[in-house]
């Protein structure tokens, strides 16, 4: 049961990214009145705001922290076109005893003509990276050499997608049987324009990124993408937000050892949900990938979870106000649970007969048959 | 406005107020759905709010405009354009004060009559309304009525009786003369008084834009454009101003007026409203004809004229009030982005707000937070309840569960860590129980044989009947039955194992399962217990055990029926219970019941309802078929049931696969279902140090495993799991990073500081001053000379550190081991990487409990802050 409190945020303005920390000790925000504020979580669960800062000339559309072992740092991208590098000093003052942070500019990212939508750091093995996507549909990737210098950054690599980019997201794989990735993700309107998603890999012979995949069923604008924490996984798992929820799923292809070309990937679309009746803003992982979120212009979040048949579900809607969804409307939060477990044995029912797999599915289906209660056991059982 | 469509207008100061007008004007309250006032006139908005009907006003006949008073006083004071081009002055509810009075009744009568189209009051000075009218030859359209004038004391008596029959012309309160008079030869559909100027007036003429200045009326600007309908200025930008035509809406710039800074996306049907949201910066609303959605335009940003050409970044949304089509909406004047639809047909309102897009994340901890226009929102998990907890627990949950528990720790007796893991999954049961015997009997192994055959235990039943040799067939007979059976059974060496493997025989050359059947017994595993029992040919015994459960559970019907049908077995190929058993076993809901009249019924060799019985535990069915199954048809059921499993990711075939490749095959489906990279990663650190460990896959599970106990900042426990790690794959230990050197030398002491703890074990204590050794300690191993002093205690490192104060002596000595296990560490040697200061890592600590610089005088560096993760505590009790 999930249930949401409200914090006073005291933002001018609509906050546009959330963001938490590696620890989820430590949470920014940023909004249209240009101004980011980092927020840390008490012993007892309370969130204070420790630091907030104007850090742009224009709406703030994403923060994202690096992984602590860079230090405490922060990217932010803005429509002004730029996107900046914040570190958290020690200030001369005890502002740490006051409960006040103080953030500097290490560096501002001018390359971008036009709005800058998205930013993120590359995962942690890949070093000190960062990426931004723009309106001009170029997305750039950033490096800083020297970890302990953050005002120096070069450009590594500049891709152009073609399309107006809005969102970026990297996939966390840190395993070395995967390459580096990354997946942007289009707003662009026009339906004729094919695909919104493209997949881009890095290939480790010519040094560049290069488009692997494009996800030619997601015409219309997408407004988040998120891979899933792959955990050891053999697969890739994508999340889109676009005129509906969907998921899918990138298995790479077993390659040749001689072939240099880019990963060939089985694409699998695993799940697609239009319960937001409208478009779907953004979406978000768990660590295990196993919870999703997604927000709609509905003004309502939505979990949604696969059960082991990878049959993914709706186990709770509540309201952005944070109220759950009640009375009179479509489809209230007790009923949505319910509906999720039916839906589910349904779903196992179907899968069973027309897979025709039953020797292979049944043995997780009915797991209470062979059970005993479970008792604590006090001596080696025979089992 | 014809008098079929309405349209709505909320009170500019009342915030509960509004107006509904189509052929009447109805004046509603807003309120909650569960106040006291429910009455039967009460409608629904909502699920929160109802509408209440508090005055209608009919007098006023041909409305096609509305607009009401902007100022507090009087409250409910109305303009009503109507069709001949007349205006009146009406009021609703009542308000009795005396300007109200002498206002309301009052009409507006242009010299030629035609339709007024729209009206305005000026924001300012109260007193302009502005009224625009239909073309009439060289007539002017726009007319500007000052409301106060050729007011007379003795016209408020008379206004009462206009009230009533407001078709009758009293001289009056008749004002024919208007104080200006703009527009000639034109006509006028859209007005609006622009809030930066109240003396300017942006109207929307025949076929341009104009804007009139009160102040020099013979001169207008004005920009030739199509777009002149339901121009409005933005409130919250006010030289932006939006108007419509058909189906597009143009956004001007009145700084730059001569073209739109933005034209809209088109939209098939004409429009018929466009409104700035008051509350928030930069949101249209427009509504299309026959329609029942309104479109939102969300314009980030206000475009600049200096500068480049930026066009605003527009994010379009559209939203579903209701369902029916909607004939008119408001935004409401104060509440965030609230605004209320009427449809066109029944005149059915919905109160409706519009949620700015939620952004959201996810926590490590498995709490989203989410933003909603601007306000956070933090949403946790509460304890499972209800019917949430029907639905299994999430894996990240239940995998921080279970590293708190010491879940995978146990090395001894493995088969606990089911127990850790919450013990109600059958799969991890079945994995720990193999693990278990796999230790067993290759501790056994080692004993007996010295050779290295622990490999082939951890290989797994499949490589074991592979290696197979030597069988043996025998038959046996039926103990409890007189019938000599024609059941072979087979017997190697190998088989042997694996039935241990799978748990049914202890140790010991022979085959006896008495030892099984009573533990199955004690688990109250009934029809298991007879199934195996039965499978060992012991029919008397499954009936007992049946009996027996049967006394056990309260006289269960099921079970001494089922041993009834037993008694009855005969090997007669075409008897009547043969005939009965193998058809109605199947309706028998137990599937070791089910097996076990399977087994009666079937040719011997041919136990298909036996091995592909998959509610049966795949441990029985393996050691079933080692049993019964003969050397060819053996490694092809294995192999067959392996595949399965590892397809299915089911971790019961990690009794066939073993800790091989195979089994990694296995764990990777398990982990790609699952993502329990925990229960991976401990179970490919049971096994013998081997090959396993070495496959990419294990480690990146592990790599993985490591990092979600960084994040939940389990740091005690991932030290635990590379301590474990470290045990069975020695080259995962990580090189020393950090090495101290001698000033004076530059060789490294790290010898003296390993040696240190273990020099210090072999003295009795601490306490001991002046021994020998220890003096040695405090110097340079390669040269002799001292080591740097303690900043705080200003005593040659490697000196033992004397007690904290604080600390009595009396706590010393109850609490002597932990004492002794914390002074080692008290004595490591510690030091800020900024200023180079440091000391007994003990003393540093307590210095900096209280302090944030550098116990060194001079020294400002803030050494524990400069490390943000170390100020982070660890979430894990050691």
């Amino acid at each position: 049961m999930f249930v949401a409190r409200s914090i006073a945020a005291d933002h001018k303005d609509l906050i546009h990214d959330v963001s938490y920390d590696f620890h989820g000790r430590r949470m920014a925000t940023c909004s249209s009145d240009q101004s980011v504020k980092v927020w840390d979580k008490t012993e007892n669960g309370e969130w204070h705001c420790t630091a907030s800062w104007k850090t742009h000339s224009g709406s703030v559309w994403r923060v994202t922290w690096a992984h602590p072992e860079f230090g405490q740092v922060l990217a932010s991208c803005s429509f002004d076109r730029t996107a900046a590098v914040w570190e958290e000093i020690v200030g001369e003052s005890n502002d740490k005893q006051r409960g006040l942070s103080h953030w500097i500019k290490r560096t501002t990212l001018v390359d971008s003509r036009t709005s800058v939508t998205d930013v993120k750091f590359a995962p942690k093995h890949m070093g000190l990276m960062l990426t931004t996507c723009s309106a001009d549909g170029v997305v750039r990737i950033y490096e800083a050499p020297d970890v302990m210098n953050l005002s120096q950054w070069s450009l590594q690599h500049e891709i152009s997608c073609k399309l107006s980019c809005s969102c970026i997201s990297w996939n966390p794989s840190s395993s070395r049987a995967h390459p580096p990735m990354f997946a942007v993700g289009s707003d662009d309107n026009n339906v004729s324009c094919g695909g919104k998603v493209q997949i881009y890999e890095y290939n480790e012979n010519t040094r560049k990124y290069s488009k692997a995949e494009t996800l030619m069923t997601v015409t219309d604008a997408v407004h988040d993408i998120a891979f899933a924490p792959n955990l050891g996984r053999s697969f890739h798992v994508l999340a889109i937000a676009t005129k509906d929820v969907r998921i899918f799923k990138l298995v790479p292809m077993r390659k040749e050892s001689t072939s240099t070309g880019p990963t060939m990937f089985e694409v699998q679309i695993v799940a697609q949900f239009d319960n937001h009746n409208s478009q779907v803003w953004r979406v978000s992982w768990n660590i295990t990938s196993t919870l999703l979120a997604s927000s709609g212009d509905d003004g309502c979040v939505r979990l949604w979870k696969a059960n082991y048949m990878d049959n993914w579900k709706c186990t709770g809607i509540l309201k952005g106000d944070g109220s759950p969804l009640t009375g009179l409307s479509g489809q209230p939060t007790a009923m949505s649970t319910m509906m999720g477990s039916s839906v589910q044995t349904s779903q196992n029912a179907i899968n069973g007969m027309s897979a025709g797999r039953i020797g292979k599915r049944a043995p997780f289906a009915p797991p209470l048959r062979q059970l005993t209660s479970p008792k604590t056991y006090q001596h080696p059982a025979h089992y | 406005m014809s008098g079929s469509k309405p349209d709505i207008l909320w009170s500019p100061h009342q915030p509960d107020r509004f107006v509904i007008c189509d052929s009447e004007l109805g004046l509603y309250r807003i309120g909650p759905v569960g106040s006291a006032e429910t009455k039967a006139g009460t409608l629904p908005l909502s699920e929160e709010s109802a509408a209440t009907l508090l005055a209608i006003n009919s007098d006023t006949p041909y409305m096609k405009c509305v607009a009401w008073y902007p100022k507090h006083e009087p409250e409910c004071l109305l303009a009503v354009g109507q069709a001949n081009g007349r205006v009146v002055l009406t009021s609703l509810g009542q308000s009795h004060n005396s300007s109200c009075k002498d206002l309301v009744g009052k009409e507006f009568v242009p010299k030629h009559a035609r339709q007024c189209n729209t009206l305005a009051w000026n924001p300012v000075d109260s007193n302009l309304l502005a009224a625009g009218l239909d073309k009439h030859r060289a007539d002017f359209s726009v007319l500007i009525w000052d409301i106060s004038s050729k007011y007379s004391p003795e016209a408020s008596v008379a206004a009462e009786k206009i009230r009533l029959s407001s078709v009758d012309l009293d001289s009056s309160t008749v004002v024919t003369k208007p104080l200006y008079e703009l527009g000639q030869n034109d006509a006028c559909l859209s007005l609006c008084w622009l809030l930066r100027d109240p003396k300017l007036l942006l109207a929307g003429m025949h076929r341009n834009l104009a804007i009139f200045d009160l102040r020099n009326t013979s001169q207008k600007t004005f920009v030739n454009t199509k777009a002149i309908q339901g121009v409005t200025v933005d409130p919250h930008f006010h030289d932006r101003v939006a108007s419509f035509f058909e189906g597009q809406v143009a956004i001007w710039d009145l700084r730059k007026f001569e073209k739109p800074v933005l034209t809209l996306t088109e939209q098939p049907k004409p429009l018929t409203k466009v409104a700035w949201c008051p509350t928030r910066t930069g949101l249209l609303a427009t509504l299309t004809r026959d329609s029942n959605i309104i479109r939102l335009y969300d314009m980030q940003h206000t475009p600049t004229p200096i500068g480049d050409e930026t066009e605003p970044t527009i994010i379009e949304r559209s939203v579903h009030p209701c369902e029916s089509q909607i004939g008119s909406f408001a935004w409401h004047p104060s509440s965030q982005n609230r605004m209320v639809v009427v449809s066109a047909a029944n005149r059915a309102m919905t109160d409706f707000t519009v949620f700015e897009r939620i952004s959201l994340a996810w926590s490590t901890t498995t709490s989203l937070m989410w933003a909603c226009g601007r306000h956070l929102y933090d949403c946790v998990e509460e304890g499972a309840e209800g019917v949430e907890s029907m639905i299994e627990k999430d894996i990240a949950t239940k995998m921080r569960q279970r590293a708190q528990s010491r879940y995978g720790h146990d090395t001894i007796q493995v088969w606990r860590n089911h127990v850790l893991a919450g013990g109600n999954d059958p799969q991890l049961k079945s994995l720990w129980h193999d693990l278990f015997y796999m230790k067993q009997c290759a501790e056994d192994m080692e004993l007996k044989l010295q050779g290295n055959k622990q490999s082939v235990v951890y290989s797994g039943i499949k490589n074991i009947v592979k290696t197979s040799s030597g069988t043996t067939e025998s038959r046996r007979c039926w103990s409890g039955s007189d019938r000599q059976t024609d059941v072979p059974r087979y017997h190697s060496e190998e088989r042997c194992l694996a039935l241990r493997l799978c748990g049914w025989i202890s140790r010991g050359p022979e085959i006896d399962m008495e030892a099984f059947l009573r533990s199955l017994e004690q688990e109250r595993e009934w029809e298991r217990a007879a199934a195996v029992a039965l499978f060992n040919l012991d029919i008397r015994r499954a009936i007992q055990i049946l009996n027996k459960g049967a006394t056990a559970e309260k006289g269960d019907l099921n079970l001494n029926v089922v041993a009834m049908a037993l008694s009855g077995y005969t090997d007669e190929k075409s008897s009547l219970w043969r005939e009965m058993c193998s058809s109605l076993r199947l309706q028998l809901k137990n599937p070791y019941l089910c097996v076990m009249f399977a087994f009666l019924t079937s040719e011997p060799g041919a136990y298909d309802g036996v091995l592909y019985e998959s509610s049966v535990a795949v441990r029985d069915r393996v050691a079933f078929a080692c049993m019964f199954l003969n050397d060819a048809q053996l490694p092809r059921y294995i192999d067959k049931l392996t595949n399965d499993m590892k397809e299915a990711g089911n971790l019961e075939g990690m009794l066939l696969t073993g800790l091989t490749k195979d089994g990694v095959d296995l764990m990777e489906s398990y982990v790609n279902r699952t993502g329990d990279v925990q229960t991976a990663s401990f179970c490919m650190l049971k096994g013998s140090p081997g090959e396993v460990l070495k496959d990419p896959r294990v480690q990146c599970w592990i790599e993985n495993y490591r990092n979600l106990l960084d994040a939940w900042r389990f740091w005690h426990k991932r030290a635990e799991f590379d301590i474990h790690r470290g045990k069975l794959d020695p080259t995962s230990k990580p090189l020393a990073q950090v090495f101290v050197s001698c000033n004076f030398c530059g060789k490294s002491i790290s010898y003296s500081c390993s040696a240190m703890p273990h020099q210090g074990r072999g003295f009795s204590q601490y306490g001991v001053s002046g021994s020998p050794t220890k003096s040695k300690v405090t110097s340079c191993p390669g040269c002799r000379k001292p080591l740097p002093r303690c900043a705080l205690c200003l005593m040659n490192m490697g000196t033992p550190v004397s007690n904290c104060p604080g600390t009595g002596k009396s706590d010393e000595k109850v609490d002597l081991t932990r004492e002794n296990k914390l002074a080692q560490f008290n004595n490591w040697f510690t030091w800020c990487h900024n200023c180079r200061h440091g000391g007994h890592a003990g003393h540093m600590l307590s210095w900096f409990r209280d302090h944030t610089e550098c116990p060194v005088s001079a020294c400002t560096c803030k050494c524990m802050q400069l490390d943000t993760t170390g100020n982070l505590v660890p979430s894990d009790s050691s």
